[in-house]
C-alpha cells in the first residue's frame, strides 16, 4: 500500500481545529436601533458594535480588545440606507464601502470621498468595511476622516437617551477614542452637499498596494468665498481639521508655503515603524502643494 | 541526424495546475489525522535572556492539554552544517520570538489558552545586535559553547570563543600589491537588512511517534530526505524508521530547506503518547520565530587601471546570521567563492564572516546570498566605472569572464559556462542603453536607467546526488518517482517532458505523483540551489534509457531481431528494417506473452541517478578549488521614474537576460523569471526587518512588512532567455530558478544614481530613504 | 452556540457554531472545504477569499454566524461536474499558478470581478486582485489569465459559464 493518506485522492475531514482565534464573546444580531442601544447599555461598556468587523475582529484577535458581546447591526434596515441628493446625503452605518464607491451618484457628488474610500484596504475588505466603522474605530490614519472633516459631515447617533447629531470635527478625541458613550450607535453619516466646493484627497503610503496612510490629507475649496479647508490624518492623535484659510490666488507658490507652515504648526507627527516624523513633515508640504494645485487649478477654471 | 524535439523546449502547461485551480491540491496545512492534536507556542519576548524558571503547572492542568514541553527536557542539538540549535530554547533565549514552551492540545484554542497560563521568568542578558560589533573580542557570546558544536569538518571553520560561526577566505594573486599599483581605487560599504521569504503557506508539520521507535511526518518542506536524515540522526533511529511525506507545498524559496517544525511536532507526539501532532506557524510566527534571510554588511575595494581593467578586488562580508547559523555558514561560504561577481580578477581577497547575533536566524533564501553580495558588487562596479569616467556597461564588458579566464577559486572559464557578455549586450540593447530616458510628463519626476550583472552556482556539498525511478504502466505509460519537491517552480513538468522525450511516448502518458514519500520515492538531497531540473533531468534521462534497454531486450526476443536493430517511436518498439512489425510498449511493460502463452521479461522499472561531478572542498586558507557544478549568468537593465517630492519610485521597464543553456519549458521558465524579478523588487524597494534598540522585531506581519502586490509590479517586464548549452546539463540546460531575483536591487540602485546623482548603499530603497537622501543633497546639513 | 443556515456552492448547509468561529474555520474545519486557504488571518493576504452573495470577501474577517441566510461560493464550486470553468482553464493556460496556495483566493477574486464587470480593464483587474498576495508568480500571468478568460467569455464560445449565465 502506497500510503494511508493519499493527498491527491481523498481528504481528511478535520475534527474541529478550535476557534480561540477570536477570544470569547457572544454574538447578538439586532433588529432595531433601540434594541441595540439597550443591549449596549446593559453590557455597560463590555459590548461592541459589529459592522464590517475589519477593525474589530483584528483587534480581538490581537488581544487589543476583548468585548463580551458583539452587537451586529447589519440587519437593521435603517442602517442600510444610502441617500444622495441635492440637499445632502445620509450614509447608513452598515453600508459597505464598495456599495458607496460603486454608486454613481455618490461618486459624482463626493469624488474626493470616493477616492478616499477606494484607498482603504483591498476590494475584499471594502465589501465588508463601513464608513461608520472607519470613523468609530478612530484611527488617526482613518482615510475617510479628512474628507468628512472638510465637508463638515455630522454623525447621527442614537443612544438610550435618544438621538443626537455630532459634528465630525467634535467626534474624535484621541487615538481610537470618540465622544460616543457606550450605549450609542452611529446610525448614519450626514454629508452636506455643496455643489460649489472643489474637493480632493491625497494619501501617501509606503507601497502602491494596500497600506495605511503615512500621511493623508483632504482639501475643500470654495471659489466663491475663496475659502480653503484642509484636514490631515496620521500626524496627530486624531485627524486634524484646520481653521478655514482665506485663499490668495495671486501667488499660488507663496500661498502654498504659507499653508504648509500652518499645517506643520497644527500637527505633531510621531515616528513609528511606518515612517519617521521627519518623513511625515517632509510629505506634508508636498501634499499641501498638490492639493492646492488640484483645487486652485479646478477652482480657477470654473 | 538529430531528432526534432517533441516535448523538451515546449510550453507544456504544468500538470499540477488542475489540482491547484480547483482547490483540490492538499497542502500540509489542510491535513487532519484522526486524533490529531494542535500546537501553540510561548515565545520569548526578549532578544537575549536566561530562562530562570518556567511554571507550566496551570497549563498542564487544563483539560484537553496533552503535552507541555520546554527546552529543559530536550537535549538535542540539530543542524545540517552546524549543530547549534535546540528544539526549544534551552536555558537561554537568543532572539525575540524564539519558542520557549510548546503545548499540544485537543484543539488550538485549548493550546492557546494553556500558553496564556504559562509563566516564564527571565534574567536579561547582554544583547548583541550588530554583527560587526559581535566580532569584537569583548562582545557578548551568543553561543559560548561554539567550540563544542558538531559541524561539517573541513568545510566550515567556527572560531572558538567568538561569535564567528564560519570564516571563508578566498586568496588569489596578491591583492595588496595590485591595489597599491592601481590607477584608481574605490572603497565602498553596503548593507542589506534581514528579510523574510513569505511563502503563502507558512511552515507546518504533522508528526506521529509510532511504536517500535518509528515516526511518520507530513511536512511543508523542500527536502524530504534531509528531514529524514536529520531526524534519524537527532533521535538515533534507523533511517527507514523515519517516514517523511511532503504533499503540495505552498511556497518555500529556501525557507523550508532545512529542518523546520518537524522535530518539535515529533517530540510533542512522543510526549502525547503517540497521537499525531500538528505544528502550524501563524503568520506572525513565520516572521518572528522561523528563519529569515541573513542581513549583510559588505565592504568592497576595487583597484582598476586607467583603461578600465580591474586589477584588484577585495570584499569583506559580515553576515548577520542571527541566533543560529546552520544554513548561514553555507551562505557565507557560497558568498565567498562567488564574491567577486562574474568578472575576471587576478588579484582577489575575500573574507566572509558568518556572525551570531541576538536576532531571528537566517537560512537559505532564493539566491543564497547572491542578491546580497551583488548589491554591493554591482553598485561598486558602477561607482568604479564613473570614477574612471567610463560607461558602466563598457566597464563591465572589459572585465566579464570570458573563455580562457579563471574564476577567483581557480576554475577555468570556458564557453560551456554560458555567455555573460551576451547577457549584458542583450539587456543593454533592449533598454536602449546609452540613450537617456525620455523626460517624465511631471516636472518633479526624474527618470534613469541602470544595469547589473548576476551569477550564481548551486551551493551544495560535493557529494550531492539524486535518483529517479520510472516504472512503466500496463497502458505503456510511465510513473516517475522522485523526492525532489515541486513547490511551484515547475520541475515535475520538466521531468515529464524529458521522460516523454526520452521514452518516446506521449507526455499525457507520463505521470508524477505529487506527494514525496521517503518510503517509496528514491533519494534526492534537497530541492534547493536551482539544481533539481539539472540533476533530476539527468537522472530521468538515465532512468528512461534503462527502461528502453529493458524493452529492447524483451522486444528483441519477441520479434526475433538483434537488439541493436530496434528503434523506438510513439510508444512502439520496432525493427529499423520494418517499422510495421512494431510492438506497443503496453505489450511489454509487464512482460511479453507469446501466442502460445509463454511469457518473458517482467515489469519494467528503470533507474537513473546523478551525483555532482568533480567538486572539491575549498582550501581553507586560499579558497581555491572547484565549488560549482555549473554557473548561470544573467543581467538586468531597468528604467525607473522617481518622484523627487515624495521619494516614490516606479519601475517603468525591467529587462532580464539569463543564459539558461537550454530552455526546457519557456512558459515555466518565464514564470520563474517574472516571479523572481518581482520578488527581487520586494527586496529592492520595501522589504526589511525593523528592530528596536532591544532587538525586538517591529514589523512581524503583513500590516507593516509589505511585499509587492499586483499594483506594485513594473509597467513592463521583458525576458530574454539565451541558450548557450551547458555540457553535461540535460539537453544543455542549467538552473535558472533563483537567478531572476539576484541583482534586481543592484540595477535599481544604479538607475537611481542615473536619475538623481545620489549613491544609495543601503537597502531597501524605500520612499522615505530616497526622499531623505534627495533632501540631504538639496539642503546639505 | 448559534444555529445557522446558508448555502455553500448551491448546497444548503446547517451548522451550529460558537460566536467566535470565523467563516474561514467553518468552511475549512467543519465543512472540509480546504480549498480556501489561510495565509494571515487578518485580512491582509486574500488567501481566504470567498464570495458572499456574489461579492469577494476575506472569510478570516467574518464570523460564521454572520453567514446566516447568505450564499457562499468557494473554489470548490468553481468547476461544476468536474468540468473546469473558463476562468480556471485560463489560469492553467497562462501559467497563472505556481505553488498554488494563493490560487483559490485569486480565482474567487477574479470570479467576483467577472461577475461585476465582464470585460474588465487592466486597471480594474489589478484593483480586483491587489488584495490577493502571491509570492510566486509576479502577478503578470494572473492578470493575463483574467484577460484571457474575459475574452473567451465574451466570444461566447459556447462555454459552460456563458450557458449557465455565470459571469454574465
Ligand atoms: C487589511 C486591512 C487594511 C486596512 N486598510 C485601511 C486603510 O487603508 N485605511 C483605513 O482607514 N482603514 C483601513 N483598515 C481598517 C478598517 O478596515 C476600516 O477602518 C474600516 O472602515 C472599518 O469598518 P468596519 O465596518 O469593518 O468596522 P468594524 O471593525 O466593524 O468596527 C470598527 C469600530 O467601530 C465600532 N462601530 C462600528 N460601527 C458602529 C456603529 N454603527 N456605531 C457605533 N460603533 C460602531 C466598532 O465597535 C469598532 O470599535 C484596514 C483594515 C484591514 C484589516
Ligand atoms: S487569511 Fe484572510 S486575508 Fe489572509
Ligand atoms: S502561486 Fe504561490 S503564492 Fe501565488
Amino acid at each position: 500500500m502506497r500510503s494511508l493518506f493519499c493527498f491527491s485522492g481523498f481528504k481528511f475531514v478535520r475534527f474541529q481545529r478550535g476557534f480561540i482565534v477570536l477570544g470569547d464573546f457572544e454574538y447578538k444580531r439586532i433588529r432595531s436601533i433601540d434594541e441595540g442601544c439597550h443591549c449596549l447599555a446593559e453590557a455597560a461598556g463590555k459590548a461592541a458594535v459589529l459592522a464590517g468587523g475589519t477593525d474589530l475582529l483584528v483587534e480581538i484577535r490581537n488581544h487589543l480588545k476583548s468585548p463580551k458581546v458583539l452587537i451586529d447591526c447589519k440587519n437593521v434596515d435603517a442602517l442600510k440606507q444610502v441617500h444622495v441628493d441635492r440637499s445632502g446625503s445620509a450614509i447608513g452605518a452598515s453600508v459597505p464601502l464598495n456599495r458607496l464607491i460603486e454608486n454613481r451618484a455618490f461618486h459624482t457628488t463626493y469624488p474626493a470621498l470616493a477616492t478616499a474610500l477606494l484607498s482603504i484596504g483591498t476590494y475584499q475588505l471594502r465589501s465588508r468595511a463601513t464608513l461608520a466603522g472607519n470613523i468609530c474605530n478612530a484611527s488617526p490614519a482613518a482615510d475617510s476622516a479628512p474628507v468628512l472633516l472638510v465637508l463638515d459631515a455630522s454623525v447621527e447617533v442614537v443612544g438610550i437617551r435618544g438621538p443626537r447629531s455630532i459634528p465630525i470635527r467634535d467626534f474624535f478625541v484621541g487615538v481610537k477614542k470618540t465622544v460616543l458613550t457606550p450605549d450609542e450607535i452611529v446610525v448614519s453619516i450626514q454629508i452636506p452637499q455643496r455643489a460649489d466646493l472643489h474637493t480632493t484627497f491625497l494619501k501617501q503610503q509606503r507601497i502602491r498596494g494596500h497600506d495605511l496612510a503615512v500621511v493623508n490629507m483632504a482639501g475643500a475649496y470654495s471659489p466663491g468665498e475663496r475659502i480653503l479647508r484642509l484636514a490631515i490624518g496620521s500626524c496627530a492623535p486624531t485627524p486634524v481639521l484646520l481653521e478655514p484659510i482665506k485663499v490668495d490666488v495671486g501667488n499660488v507658490a507663496s500661498f502654498a508655503g504659507h499653508v504648509a507652515e500652518i499645517v506643520l504648526s497644527s500637527v505633531s507627527p510621531i515616528s513609528d515603524v511606518r515612517a519617521s516624523s521627519g518623513y511625515r513633515n517632509a510629505i506634508l508640504p508636498v501634499l499641501v502643494k498638490r492639493i492646492l494645485h488640484n483645487l486652485l487649478a479646478e477652482g480657477g477654471a470654473s | 541526424m538529430t531528432r526534432e524535439l517533441s516535448y523538451v523546449g515546449k510550453p507544456i502547461p504544468r500538470a499540477d495546475a488542475i489540482d491547484k485551480v480547483t482547490g483540490s491540491a492538499s497542502y500540509t496545512h489542510d491535513l487532519c489525522l484522526p486524533g490529531m492534536l494542535h500546537t501553540a507556542l510561548v515565545l520569548s519576548p526578549h532578544a537575549s535572556a536566561r530562562i530562570v524558571a518556567i511554571d507550566s503547572q496551570n497549563a498542564e492542568a487544563l483539560p484537553g492539554v496533552r503535552a507541555v514541553l520546554t527546552g529543559r527536557g530536550l537535549c538535542y542539538q540539530l543542524g545540517l552544517y552546524m549543530q547549534d540549535k535546540c528544539i526549544l530554547a534551552r536555558d537561554v533565549v537568543r532572539y525575540q520570538g524564539e519558542a520557549v514552551v510548546a503545548i499540544a492540545a485537543d484543539t488550538l484554542d485549548i493550546a492557546k489558552a494553556a500558553c496564556q497560563l504559562v509563566e516564564v521568568q527571565y534574567d536579561l542578558l547582554p544583547t548583541v545586535l550588530d554583527p560587526r560589533e559581535a566580532m569584537d573580542a569583548s562582545a557578548h557570546l551568543v553561543h559560548p559553547d561554539l567550540h563544542t558544536y558538531e559541524h561539517m569538518e573541513g568545510v566550515f571553520f567556527p572560531k572558538a570563543h567568538t561569535n564567528i560561526a564560519h570564516h571563508q577566505k578566498i586568496r588569489k594573486g596578491s591583492f595588496d600589491q595590485a591595489f597599491e599599483g592601481a590607477d584608481s581605487t574605490l572603497t565602498a560599504s553596503f548593507y542589506n537588512p534581514p528579510v523574510q521569504h513569505v511563502p503563502m503557506e507558512t511552515h507546518v508539520s504533522v508528526a506521529q511517534a509510532l511504536p517500535g521507535k518509528r515516526m511518520e511526518i507530513w511536512t511543508s518542506s523542500q527536502s524530504p530526505y534531509t528531514v529524514r536524515h536529520l531526524m534519524s540522526v537527532c533521535f538515533d533511529l534507523p533511517h527507514a524508521h523515519v517516514r517523511v511525506h511532503v504533499p503540495y507545498v505552498g511556497g518555500g524559496f529556501g525557507g523550508k530547506a532545512g529542518l523546520g517544525l518537524e522535530p518539535l511536532a515529533y517530540v510533542l507526539s512522543r510526549a502525547a503518547g503517540g497521537r499525531p501532532v500538528k505544528v502550524a506557524a501563524t503568520r506572525e510566527q513565520e516572521f518572528n520565530t522561523l528563519p529569515s534571510r541573513q542581513g549583510l554588511h559588505s565592504t568592497i575595494e576595487i583597484g582598476a587601471s586607467r583603461d578600465g581593467k580591474i586589477v584588484a578586488l577585495k570584499s569583506t562580508y559580515v553576515w548577520d546570521a542571527g541566533a543560529y547559523a546552520d544554513y548561514g555558514v553555507n551562505i557565507g561560504r557560497a558568498a565567498a567563492y562567488s564574491g567577486a561577481g562574474p568578472y575576471s580578477i587576478d588579484n582577489c581577497w575575500i573574507d566572509s564572516f558568518v556572525v551570531y547575533t541576538n536576532k531571528i536566524f537566517g537560512t537559505a533564501y532564493r539566491g543564497f546570498g547572491h542578491l546580497e553580495i551583488l548589491w554591493g558588487i554591482e553598485r561598486a562596479m558602477d561607482l568604479m566605472a564613473r570614477r574612471l569616467g567610463m560607461d558602466p556597461a563598457e566597464f563591465r564588458r572589459r572585465n566579464l569572464l570570458k573563455d580562457g579566464d579563471t574564476t577567483i577559486t581557480g576554475e577555468a572559464f570556458t564557453s560551456g559556462h554560458g555567455n555573460p557578455l551576451q547577457c549584458l549586450e542583450s539587456v543593454a540593447e533592449a533598454i536602449d542603453w546609452g540613450t537617456p530616458s525620455e523626460p517624465s510628463v511631471d516636472s518633479y519626476k526624474v527618470r534613469g536607467k541602470g544595469l547589473a550583472m548576476l551569477h550564481k552556482a548551486p551551493a551544495m556539498p560535493t557529494y550531492t546526488s539524486c535518483a529517479v525511478v520510472i516504472k512503466l504502466d500496463e497502458d505503456g505509460g510511465g510513473d516517475i518517482l522522485v523526492s525532489g519537491v515541486d513547490y511551484g517552480q515547475g520541475t515535475y513538468t520538466v521531468l515529464r517532458q524529458i521522460a516523454a522525450e526520452e521514452l518516446r511516448i506521449p507526455i499525457e502518458k507520463i505521470h508524477i505523483t505529487w506527494e514525496c514519500d521517503t518510503a517509496f520515492s528514491p533519494y534526492d538531497w534537497q530541492t534547493v540551489a536551482s539544481r533539481f531540473a539539472y540533476m533530476g533531468g539527468n537522472a530521468v534521462i538515465q532512468a528512461a534509457a534503462d527502461c528502453l534497454e529493458q524493452i529492447r531486450s524483451v522486444a528483441s526476443q519477441a520479434l526475433n531481431v538483434a537488439p541493436e536493430d530496434l528503434d523506438f517511436e510513439d510508444g512502439v518498439v520496432f525493427p529499423k528494417s520494418d517499422p510495421t512489425r512494431g510492438i506497443p510498449y503496453s505489450k511489454l511493460t509487464l512482460g511479453y506473452t507469446f501466442a502460445n502463452g509463454n511469457s518473458i521479461g517482467g515489469p519494467i522499472i528503470g533507474h537513473g541517478r546523478f551525483i555532482a561531478k568533480g567538486l572539491t572542498h575549498l582550501d581553507p586558507e586560499t579558497g581555491q578549488g572547484l565549488p560549482a557544478q555549473y554557473w548561470t549568468y544573467g543581467a538586468h537593465a531597468v528604467e525607473i521614474e522617481v518622484d523627487t517630492q515624495t521619494g516614490e519610485i516606479e519601475i517603468l521597464n525591467i529587462v532580464t537576460a539569463l543564459d539558461a543553456g537550454k530552455v526546457l519549458n519557456p512558459k515555466l521558465c518565464i514564470g520563474q523569471v517574472v516571479g523572481g524579478v518581482v520578488q527581487g523588487l520586494g527586496s529592492a524597494l520595501w522589504e526589511g526587518f525593523v528592530f528596536d534598540a532591544k532587538g525586538r522585531f517591529l514589523n512581524a506581519g503583513f500590516v507593516d512588512y509589505k511585499i509587492p502586490t499586483a499594483k506594485d509590479i513594473p509597467r513592463h517586464m521583458q525576458q530574454i532567455l539565451l541558450e548557450n548549452p551547458q555540457p553535461g546539463g540535460p539537453y544543455g540546460a542549467r538552473g535558472v530558478a533563483e537567478h531572476p531575483m539576484i541583482s534586481v536591487p543592484s540595477a535599481i540602485g544604479n538607475a537611481l544614481y542615473d536619475a538623481l546623482g545620489i549613491e544609495f548603499n543601503t537597502l531597501p530603497l524605500n520612499y522615505e530613504r530616497i526622499l531623505t537622501r534627495i533632501k540631504e543633497k538639496v539642503e546639505p546639513s | 452556540m448559534h444555529t445557522i443556515r446558508f448555502t455553500v456552492n448551491g448546497h444548503v448547509e446547517q451548522a451550529t457554531v460558537p460566536a467566535t468561529m470565523t467563516l474561514l474555520d467553518l468552511l475549512r474545519d467543519r465543512l472540509a472545504l480546504t480549498g480556501t486557504k489561510e495565509g494571515c488571518g487578518i485580512g491582509e493576504c486574500g488567501a481566504c477569499t470567498v464570495l458572499l452573495n456574489g461579492n469577494p470577501i476575506t472569510s478570516c474577517l467574518m464570523l460564521a454566524v454572520e453567514a446566516d441566510g447568505s450564499d457562499i461560493e468557494t473554489i470548490e464550486g468553481e468547476a461544476i461536474g468536474g468540468e473546469l470553468s473558463v476562468l480556471q482553464q485560463a489560469f492553467i493556460d497562462e501559467g497563472a499558478t505556481q505553488c498554488g496556495f494563493c490560487t483559490p483566493g485569486m480565482i474567487m477574486s477574479a470570479r467576483g470581478l467577472l461577475n461585476r464587470i465582464p470585460d474588465p480593464s487592466h486597471e480594474e483587474i489589478i484593483e480586483a486582485i491587489a488584495g490577493n498576495l502571491c509570492r510566486c508568480t509576479g502577478y503578470e500571468a494572473i492578470i493575463s489569465a483574467i484577460q484571457l478568460a474575459a475574452a473567451r467569455l465574451s466570444q461566447d464560445i459556447g462555454s459552460r459559464d456563458a450557458q449557465e449565465g455565470r459571469a454574465r
